[in-house]
């Protein structure tokens, strides 16, 4: 890996001065990441390993306490599910996957959805509302941006790829039109482009940095502030007469001048940097050679040379060790619940990682993957701390347990997507639609169809048309549930449970007729299922199996079959409507768990 | 995020403290005991203070000419007069004759400047105390009552909005106090959403099912962390207890002498749900009364839309003082803006945020009080210009919150009010 390392610094520096003025801090930096990277090879065992072995190691070398066994296969099948699909499983896949007898069923599921359309588009979700933050605004459609990283992922794009070309997008000509929706839909507004770039991209909440150094954190300074304010303050918001499209342009010049407003006689003047860096050397071009076209009234401005061009360029290059730490914490937070960096956003060095040495070690082999968001899911899944249970052993005082610790499976709740096709996938109002908009493809043209049936490639794609599909007929109840359970536009999301979603849960209509038994499509949805079941057993077993992912305990069964004795047909199906209703809004179904 | 009012202002009172030059000291103290040299919020004690707030937001823009601050005999002053109130020397137009004999006991704000003649963003102005700011989204005053005075553990919802329309939640309204304090509106006063038991489910089978519900979220506790699957199990326990309480929400429990003196219109429907409301404990009700935007026939439609306004509100107003809820009921009768004084061809007066007038009173509000002149013909401010950050600096003072005190947003304080306005001083008891 090391050897890796250094091919990568080398690689860097050379792209650097191949394109732009020789950089030699840079170099230094690298190196020492390098150096660093090295020794904390030494410190971990053996380098060799693949990650998540390492991973497990370094998580068990930090704490001695109990730690929970490993999850079962149920309680694993829907982590895994949720958290790579954005979804529980239907009912068969759990049958399956329970009753297979395989050894490596685990790794095999992981791959398997992690090249599903569910995992890009799951992964378009995370990253549009890491990013967005649920801020309305349309002079980027919603859902072309949500494509363009649906597609992203789908391709597997390296993150600093990604990323880069988001940071340096105008709307126009750099990047796809949808890349700019970051700029674009918060109104290219630069004191908070410059904060939620830190802050998302960077990992470093510098708003306090607008005014001041940050009074308690020493990290966060005022010129860091203003280095990569510099590289945004040429932006302007336009509407481009020709394009007839809102564009962030740019001018060729403006330079950054700022005061503390604790030392308002003190001016500094900054050119642009990454946090914690140098200034980058700039090109000095003559005043009437600025501009490829210069700006004018309802026209955007294109500089030869973009400082913002510049930002994109130096994340896809992997310039920022920031950039790749923030987005390893974020990604291990998605997977484990909690950051290494907790609160995420917040990586200073009064706020350590509860892990220094392992955050080291992923975020070294992110970059030597090249920013694989893919292999490196598929590594945090892989490793046993991952697969923990998030059920302690008998006798283990849940609270006696340090949460940093990750010695047991935290609790995540779902987000309000997940919530929304978990619960239409477990009450079969998701699968009925699958099978509706199957049928709807195959009736338009049956010779496409029949033409994308031929081989695994061409089914690969048509999943996706299927699943875009089924994702634009549920919008509408997805919508609703992110109405009431998503976080604030321009917040971070947050968990936070209020009366309103109790209502919604306990009396919306629609939501309660997904419980009434339906045939649509030739489809029995849960209610339907359950309706025709025989023996409480039987019932018991497709209700758990169905919600909650799991088979029934003894104690489970007994109960289904009590509150079955002797019931009309009619309160039957009452029954079974509440009981499913009782599973749904269980604690043990609103969280992964 | 986190908001610990007044207690996570830590950082920036020593950072204020090196502003002012006592840096060295400072400099000792920026590493610990901070959250024990600042004065904690008097949160708590307001929580029991029962302070409450009503707003009648008048939609649209309400003419001051033809309601506070009139102008008769003036080339803007339109055909109405000015009639005498219970307060001598204050006048107010003749379109509102019951609430002039409540003057005794409101406040007029005739200076109110905000520079700004469009609808959203006067809104925002008037209800958060600040213009729009594409970086920070500020919480309404609704939100703000319902996160700073309303009891933290009630089911009943702290900001409650009446309005004409539908049901709904804003949540937004909340901006970083977080979804919890936001609007729970009313749509033509209609229960919150989703607080009936659907038909389908009898109560005997609501009980059952939620007695099902708990069995699995018991077994499913056991021997796991539970501080957020609990939250999740007490926002069930809330909202049964809502819907117990539904009856707070239903103004048909009002006499109907009460309805009649209201008015059978909506507006007289929803003022006495307000009080209700208000009684039953809901710290924060807004009602909306639509609509001023009289573009055309500024007169016809003034004298229409005051005629259902001026008995309902004045009722409302004595109701409040009779029951000894008006010292800690905190009341303002607010727009987005005013209207122009010129008058255009269609009989209509446009948008005007430059010269124009607010009526608040109770709570804290000094009664009877006149507070910044406009001139002749109300052109312009001539006395005591204040805008929206004064306003609400004077709101919050006077249901007993420091105004200057700070949120902790995300590790960043923002003040409660606008730094750059202070209270409005001699408004305040």
């Amino acid at each position: 890996m090391v050897i890796r390392l250094y091919w990568l610094a080398s690689r860097l520096a050379r792209g650097k001065s191949g394109r732009t003025p020789s950089n030699s801090r840079l170099r230094v930096l690298l190196y020492q990441m390098v150096w660093v990277a090295s020794l904390a090879g030494v410190c971990l065992g053996d380098d060799s390993a693949p990650l998540h072995v390492r991973v497990d190691e370094a998580i068990r070398a930090a704490y001695d306490g109990p730690m929970a066994p490993r999850s079962d296969d149920a309680e694993f099948l829907r982590r895994v599910y949720l958290d790579l699909t954005g979804s529980i499983p239907d009912v068969e896949t759990t049958r399956l996957f329970l009753n297979d007898p395989s050894s490596d069923k685990r790794q095999q599921l992981i791959d398997r959805l992690l090249s599903s359309p569910q995992y890009a588009r799951h992964m378009a979700t995370v990253f549009d509302v890491m990013w967005m933050e649920r801020r309305g605004g349309n002079r980027v459609s919603p859902d072309e941006w949500r494509r363009y990283l649906r597609d992203a992922f789908a391709k597997n794009r390296p993150l600093n790829e990604l990323a880069g070309e988001i940071l340096a997008a105008d709307g126009a000509r750099r990047g796809p039109r949808a890349a700019a929706r970051f700029y674009l839909d918060r109104d290219a507004e630069t004191n908070l482009l410059t904060r939620d770039v830190a802050r998302l991209f960077f990992g470093k909440s510098l708003q306090c940095a607008q005014c001041h150094d940050h009074p308690l954190v020493d990290a966060y300074v005022q010129e860091d502030y203003y280095g990569l304010y510099a590289f945004l303050s040429r932006g302007y918001l336009v509407s481009d007469k020709n394009l007839k499209l809102d564009v962030y342009a740019e001018k060729a010049d403006g330079d950054v001048k700022y005061q503390s407003v604790f030392m308002p006689e003190e001016t500094h003047e900054t050119r642009p940097h990454l946090p914690g860096q140098a200034p980058i050397d700039e090109p000095d071009l003559k005043e009437d050679e600025r501009y490829e076209v210069p700006p004018a009234d309802k026209v955007a401005a294109v500089p030869k040379y973009s400082r913002r061009e510049r930002l994109g360029r130096l994340i896809a290059e992997g310039a920022s060790r920031d950039f790749a730490e923030n987005m390893v914490n974020r990604l291990w937070a998605m997977m484990m619940g909690r950051g290494l960096v907790e609160p995420v956003g917040w990586h200073h060095e009064d706020n350590p990682p509860s892990h220094p040495a392992l955050l080291t070690l992923l975020t070294d082999a992110f970059v030597a993957s090249r920013f694989d968001v893919r292999w490196f899911l598929r590594e945090l899944a892989f490793s046993e701390t991952y697969q923990r249970s998030s059920l302690l052993p008998e006798g283990v005082d849940p609270q006696s347990i340090p949460e940093d610790r990750f010695a047991v499976a935290t609790l995540k709740p779902l987000t309000p997507e997940q919530l929304a096709w978990s619960m239409m996938q477990a009450t079969g109002i998701a699968d009925t639609r699958k099978v509706q908009v199957a049928q709807k493809f195959r009736s338009e043209d049956p010779r496409y169809d029949d033409l994308l049936n031929a081989d695994p490639p061409r089914q690969t794609i048509k999943a996706t048309l299927l699943d875009e599909r089924l994702y634009t007929a549920s919008k509408g109840d997805i919508g609703r549930f992110v109405g009431l359970f998503s976080g604030l536009p321009g917040e971070p999301e947050e968990y936070q449970a209020n009366v309103q979603q109790a209502l919604f849960l306990s009396n919306d209509g629609k939501l309660l007729g997904w419980l009434s038994p339906s045939h649509q499509g030739g489809q029995a949805n849960l209610a339907a299922r359950l309706a025709q079941l025989e023996t409480p057993a039987a019932v018991a077993e497709e209700l758990y199996l169905s919600i909650l992912t799991r088979h029934p305990d003894n104690q489970e069964r007994a109960l289904v079959a009590e509150l079955l004795t002797d019931q009309s047909p009619q309160d039957r199906q009452a029954l079974l409507r509440d009981l499913a209703w009782a599973l749904l809004t269980s604690t043990e179904f609103r969280f992964n768990h | 995020m986190k908001c610990s009012y007044a207690c996570g202002t830590a950082e920036h009172r020593i950072a204020r403290r090196q502003f002012l030059g006592t840096l060295g000291a400072a400099a000792g103290m920026a590493t610990g005991g901070l959250g024990m040299l600042t004065h904690p919020a008097t949160a708590q004690h307001l929580e029991k203070s029962g302070k409450r707030i009503l707003m009648i937001f008048m939609a649209g823009g309400l003419s001051q000419l033809e309601s506070w601050d009139p102008k008769p005999g003036t080339d803007t002053g339109g055909p109405f007069r000015a009639i005498p109130t219970s307060v001598p020397g204050i006048h107010i137009s003749e379109l509102l004759p019951h609430t002039a004999r409540q003057m005794h006991r409101l406040a007029i704000v005739r200076s109110v400047n905000i520079n700004e003649n469009e609808h959203g963003k006067g809104r925002y102005i008037m209800e958060t105390g600040r213009r729009q700011e594409p970086s920070i989204d500020y919480p309404r005053l609704g939100s703000v009552a319902a996160k700073l005075l309303a009891p933290e553990d009630s089911p009943l919802p702290g900001y409650v909005h009446i309005t004409p329309g539908g049901n709904g939640f804003s949540k937004g309204e909340a901006a970083f106090l977080g979804p919890k304090y936001g609007a729970v509106t009313l749509g033509n006063g209609q229960p919150p959403q989703n607080s009936v038991r659907p038909d389908a489910i009898p109560s005997e089978a609501d009980v059952r099912r939620h007695q099902l519900r708990q069995r699995v979220s018991d077994h499913f506790a056991r021997r796991r962390r539970t501080a957020e699957t609990e939250a999740y199990t007490y926002s069930y326990e809330q909202a049964r207890q809502l819907m117990a309480q539904r009856e707070v929400f239903d103004v048909s429990n009002e006499p109907q002498k009460d309805l009649d003196r209201y008015g059978t219109h909506d507006f007289g429907r929803h003022c006495l749900l307000a009080r209700r409301l208000l009684e039953k404990g809901i710290t924060f009700v807004k009602v909306t009364h639509s609509n001023y935007d009289t573009h055309h026939e500024n007169f016809n439609f003034h004298l229409e839309q005051l005629g259902e306004f001026d008995r309902t509100f004045a009722t409302l107003v004595e109701d409040l003082a009779d029951r000894g809820m008006l010292e800690s009921t905190l009341l303002m009768v607010i727009s987005e803006f005013g209207r122009t004084p010129r008058i255009n061809h269609q009989f209509g007066r446009d948008h005007w945020g430059k010269a124009w007038s607010v009526l608040t009173g109770g709570c804290g509000i000094q009664p009877g009080a006149v507070v910044g002149k406009t001139n002749d013909n109300g052109t312009e401010v001539v006395d005591r210009e204040v805008n929206g950050g004064h306003l609400f600096h004077t709101y919050l003072q006077a249901v007993g919150i420091d105004s200057h005190g700070e949120y902790d947003v995300g590790g960043r304080p923002v003040p409660l009010a606008d730094p750059e306005t202070e209270p409005i001083k001699e408004l305040l008891l």
